[in-house]
């Protein structure tokens, strides 16, 4: 560089004063119009109608329903319209008919005669256990669990002793289950609270958890399996031995997943410290043919201790593996698996991006109190249709903790381009002094919006429909979107277990079909996915077996029905509901 | 806001840590530059400017129906729209973005902007339709190659394996074609409601056939439980829209249309596809420019499009030639060419609603604004349109706005592209409406048959029965058929008369 005099420097001052100053202008320009746009992307407008919908139904009880609350979300009377179930602490569950028509205000209809309202309720999940192609009902009590055979018109009866199920005495919070390979009726795996018969309860007295697997299949079912599958003649399912999967850590959610993408699942368990001594969140393997035995540090399990409530699964990066969202008291997690670590050397190391990605949701995002909050249900989900995830998760104060928040309103964390999240729980009207626990989140009115199901402790449930995208005029449409049921023969009809890969330009996204997770609460029926501006999108399922499909050709905003055996998808609309 | 690159932050202090070397002479330049730079924003309105873009007048944001002279103010925006050559000051080219319909991100800027093949390919919308005049067809010259733009999105070759060669197509009638395909899906979709209707009241499956303006589109089977087996549908997506354009008919709109070609020819990004609300980003293609085509934008290109008045029938003065093409009109019906070039469709309503009623999310929706209405039946060419007793609309296309398979083993030619196109096969096209035929050579997809009785040779699959007629016709039979085709014609005169 040149020597730099006076003369030259006063000139060049000068410019570059003004060009300084241009320079800051501009700058304070862009800034300010990148802090106008907090978030340009879609955001829902959900309207709460619950008492309007004809559900008034409160989740209520003493201390062994501080926890749990759940509501399952499953079609029970063949019209494809999700049907509600919803736990009731000490108060009777009830099961809601869901009446809605097409895009319109929601309705339901309590069936007030249903077998399915009973006391004790802490939550269920729907699965087809013996494979009629009606949806059972796993129901989680205070006491004995009580499995039900789903039958027509929202029929359902007692199946413990029919399939010899032993529904034991304690207090269970979580549920999840599978078809394991070879096995013709799903694996029924027991999340349990706090053992209160045993001494010191409730501290460091959390029960041991069960594993129910049906009977092995016989070599003669075997080596008739094809007649059995096409006839569906596999007998009916049992479950006369269970194992307990101790040590147990006192849990709330549970999920089996198909972590490393073995093509075998693990067991994943979130634990609440806060009863628990020396425990952790836990991941069970099952090796094939040998007992489920814990995943250790060795091989790479990191100790994580939380006051574990909630488990959410998805594929956030696109890689093919599932990333966890486990809600806490305080910090949600967002763990992100170790890539190398999971394929080189099928070790179990998870990274915590939720501070990097924005979705701690610590504490209230709206209000004066300042405490940390306390999540329950999660959910990945996509509200506003733009091909990104989105996570729901449901608040509030356990029941009068003074060192947490006790407004403590549900979130609804936007995924944004830059793969963090936006929370925009107030602006979309979920914002409620509510005590959530359970939840769905699910098309109730078959118009490709997500709707969210609440349930609320001392309160009436929260049903707030998905009413369109926010916009100075109103409520406008969104982005576009999918939604996809499985259907197989044989065992196994509504494909738990299977992946779908929906593809629109370069973008690959995936669900799993699985029966369990969030807290207390379930799901079965259509796959949503939003498709952002993509009007066509390919699929591709891998079936529980995994085996891949060919691939189907599908457009945007409609239901599809993939039938195993069929090379189209059918198409679906909601015919019952057409005036 | 807009920022030219020159005026952002970057540039400047690039420049300022330059001018620590920088002569006198050197700074005055700058200076200079900077001056240049300021103007050149500011003074998009002096006549001298190198904008191409026009300011829009505040008349044109009306909504609802539009009256006489609102619209004519909307084409006449559009024409200056569709006419205009886009500079980098209106925001043409898109470093980080490909063509693709989806917002897709380029990994790498491409080393120079325009390429014959990726794009950007074309300066104005114009640079390709203007044979015989603005708004018509285009030379093999003014090929494009059409490709998804997700993968290998900058291919620099015309091996076909990398994209599909089309010859550019012509306008004219083009507001009327859309119209017509918005009634026939809804025709398509009001009997799949039925077929529903009827399954679930009898309890058992229907079989619906499909139809529309006389045109057969397969069958559906309908269930009792609100399920659809769409296997048996043909020439139609299985959503039941007709798509009326493109070579293939896979695009809904002309609304649709104009997004996707001017980000793919120009760089040109529409707010309504490419705007934050669906990327996070008001200048996805990060060329320093945001928000570079409005809705009113898109909406006046659309208008101008859609009210180019449809091609006529040529009366010539020559009495051979007249008889020549009553004859050869006749032989065309009798050997099945009418069976796919319908000499015309019977439109019911000349009510253009923008946006329409069958896009989806990134084009425009009615669900999303409150709209406009162009009524056609406004313009000068309206009155020309014959009638039936219904009072409906003869549109004289010359097509069935159905796809059919257009190649066999034999007969291969209009089979040559490899790649499918938005779920169509490879050998299936849209049947090329032929009015304006006689002025919009050359033929083919590819634009690379130079006659039409080459184009009639080449056509195979469904086509075959009549192609085989054609051929076996007398040398006078054929001439006649020519005969006639040469009188589809686009008048340059009325053509430019609106």
């Amino acid at each position: 560089m040149r020597p730099f005099c006076y003369s030259h420097q006063r000139r060049y001052g000068l410019l570059i004063g003004l060009l300084l100053s241009c320079t800051t202008m501009l700058s304070t320009h862009i800034h300010a119009q990148d802090s106008d746009i907090d978030y340009a992307g879609d955001i829902p407008h959900y309207v709460e109608q619950a008492l309007e919908a004809g559900i008034e139904h409160q989740y209520s009880g003493a201390w062994e329903f501080f926890v749990g609350g759940g509501v399952s979300s499953f079609d029970c009377n063949a019209d494809r319209f999700p049907d509600l179930f919803i736990a009731g602490g000490e108060a009777t569950a009830g099961l809601y008919i869901n009446r809605s028509k097409p895009g319109q205000s929601l309705q339901f209809e309590q069936d007030k005669t249903s077998s399915l309202a009973l006391k004790d309720v802490l939550g269920s999940y729907p699965i087809d256990i013996d494979n009629d192609g009606h949806l059972d009902l796993v129901v989680l009590r205070l006491g004995a669990n009580q499995l039900f055979k789903g039958g027509k018109n929202c029929t359902f009866t007692p199946a413990n002793s029919l399939w010899n199920f032993d529904g034991g005495n304690a207090w269970t919070t979580a549920f999840s289950a599978n078809f394991e390979k070879d096995l013709d009726f799903p694996s029924l795996a027991i999340g349990n609270y706090v053992d209160r018969t045993a001494p010191g309860s409730p501290w460091g007295t959390c029960d041991a958890n069960e594993l129910h697997r049906p009977a092995a299949r016989s070599t003669s079912q075997a080596e008739d399996n094809a007649e059995s599958q096409s006839k569906n003649s596999m007998g009916i399912p049992q479950y006369d031995n269970h194992q307990a999967l101790t040590p147990g850590y006192c849990a709330l959610s549970m999920l089996f997943t198909d972590w490393n993408k073995s093509g075998t699942d693990s067991l994943r368990v979130t634990n609440d410290r806060h009863y628990y001594r020396g425990g952790q969140e836990q991941l069970w393997r099952f090796d094939s043919g040998e007992y489920p035995r814990l995943f250790s540090r060795a091989e790479g399990w990191e100790p994580l201790v939380i006051w574990g409530m909630g488990i959410a699964e998805t594929d956030l990066n696109g890689d093919g593996y599932p990333e966890y969202a486990l809600t806490s008291m305080g910090d949600t997690k967002l763990q992100v698996l170790d890539l190398q670590q999971a394929i080189e050397e099928n070790r179990p190391v998870y990274e915590d991006m939720a501070w990097a990605r924005q979705a701690t949701a610590h504490r209230p995002y709206t209000g004066d109190d300042l405490k940390p909050s306390t999540g329950w249900h999660s959910q990945f989900a996509d509200v506003n249709n733009d091909a990104r995830t989105d996570l729901f998760i449901a608040k509030g104060n356990v029941e009068n903790m003074q060192d947490f928040a006790n407004f403590d309103p549900d979130n609804l964390l936007l995924g944004t381009q830059a793969n963090t999240f936006s929370e925009q729980g107030e602006k979309a009207g979920l914002a409620k002094d509510t005590r959530g626990r359970g939840a769905n989140v699910v098309d109730l009115n078959a118009d490709g919006l997500l709707d969210i199901v609440v349930v609320n402790r001392e309160d009436n449930v929260s049903l707030f429909r998905h009413a369109g995208m926010q916009h100075d005029d109103g409520p406008r449409a969104g982005g576009n979107w999918l939604k996809i049921e499985l259907q197989q023969s044989g065992a196994n009809r509504h494909a738990v277990g299977a992946t779908v890969s929906i593809k629109t330009g370069n973008l690959v996204q995936t669900r799993r079909v699985q029966v369990g997770g969030g807290h207390a609460s379930g799901s079965a029926g259509f796959v949503h996915v939003g498709l952002g501006v993509a009007e066509r999108a390919t699929l591709r399922v891998q079936w529980p077996d995994e085996q891949w499909s060919a691939p189907y050709k599908l457009f945007a905003n409609h239901h599809v029905i993939v039938k195993r055996d069929q090379d189209t998808a059918l198409q679906w609309f909601p015919v019952e509901k057409l005036d | 806001m807009r920022i030219p690159p020159k005026l952002q932050p970057q540039f400047l202090l690039n420049n300022l840590t330059n001018m620590f070397s920088a002569t006198p002479f050197q700074l005055s330049c700058l200076m200079l530059l900077l001056s240049l730079s300021i103007s050149a924003h500011s003074d998009q309105n002096t006549l001298w400017s190198e904008h191409a873009i026009p300011a829009i007048p505040d008349t044109l944001n009306k909504q609802g129906k539009l009256d006489s002279a609102t619209l004519q103010q909307l084409i006449e925006h559009g024409e200056l729209l569709f006419d205009a050559r886009f500079t980098t000051l209106d925001g043409a080219g898109r470093p980080m973005a490909t063509q693709a319909i989806i917002p897709t991100k380029r990994k790498r800027a491409p080393r120079t902007e325009f390429s014959r093949t990726a794009g950007l390919d074309a300066n104005a919308c114009s640079s390709c339709h203007n044979v015989p005049v603005i708004g018509g067809a285009g030379d093999f010259s003014a090929n494009v190659f059409v490709s998804e733009g997700f993968v290998q999105s900058d291919f620099d070759t015309t091996d076909p394996q990398f994209s599909n060669e089309r010859n550019t197509n012509h306008l004219f009638g083009a507001g009327l074609i859309e119209l017509l395909a918005r009634e026939m899906s809804r025709d398509l979709q009001t009997s799949r409601i039925q077929a529903l209707q009827q399954a679930k009241t009898s309890g058992e499956a229907i079989k619906q056939t499909l139809q529309s303006k006389g045109v057969s589109f397969g069958s559906l089977q309908a269930f009792p439980d609100g399920t659809i087996d769409t296997a048996n549908v043909e020439g139609v997506d299985i959503d039941l829209v007709v798509r009326p354009f493109s070579h293939k008919g896979v695009m809904t709109s002309l609304r649709q249309f104009t997004v996707n070609a001017l980000n793919h020819h120009h760089g040109i990004q529409a707010i309504e596809r490419f705007g934050a609300r669906w990327t996070d980003n008001a200048d996805f293609d990060a060329d320093g420019y945001e928000n570079e085509m409005s809705e009113v934008q898109v909406s006046a290109l659309v208008a101008w499009q859609a009210s180019l008045p449809p091609p006529s029938t040529l009366k010539t003065d020559n009495k051979p030639w007249q008889a020549a093409a009553r004859a050869g009109e006749q032989t065309f019906n009798d050997i099945g060419c009418a069976a796919c070039h319908k000499p015309y469709l019977l439109l019911e309503n000349l009510d253009f609603h923008d946006p329409g009623p069958l896009d989806a999310a990134g084009t425009l929706r009615n669900s999303e604004v409150n709209g406009r209405v162009y009524p056609l039946n406004l313009l000068t060419w309206a009155s020309t349109l014959e009638r039936d007793a219904n009072g409906h609309y003869k549109i004289p296309l010359f097509g069935d706005l159905k796809r059919h398979v257009i190649s066999d083993q034999q007969v291969a030619a209009l089979g040559n592209e490899l790649l499918s196109q938005r779920f169509v096969e490879r050998n299936v096209f849209m049947t090329t409406e032929l009015w304006g035929a006689a002025s919009t050579a050359p033929y083919g997809h590819r634009g690379d048959m130079t006659t039409l009785s080459e184009v009639i040779d080449a056509h195979g699959g469904q086509a075959r029965p009549s192609r085989d007629s054609w051929q076996s016709l007398s040398k006078e039979q054929r001439s006649n058929v020519i005969a006639f085709l040469k009188t589809l014609i686009i008048d340059p005169v009325k053509a430019s008369a609106e």
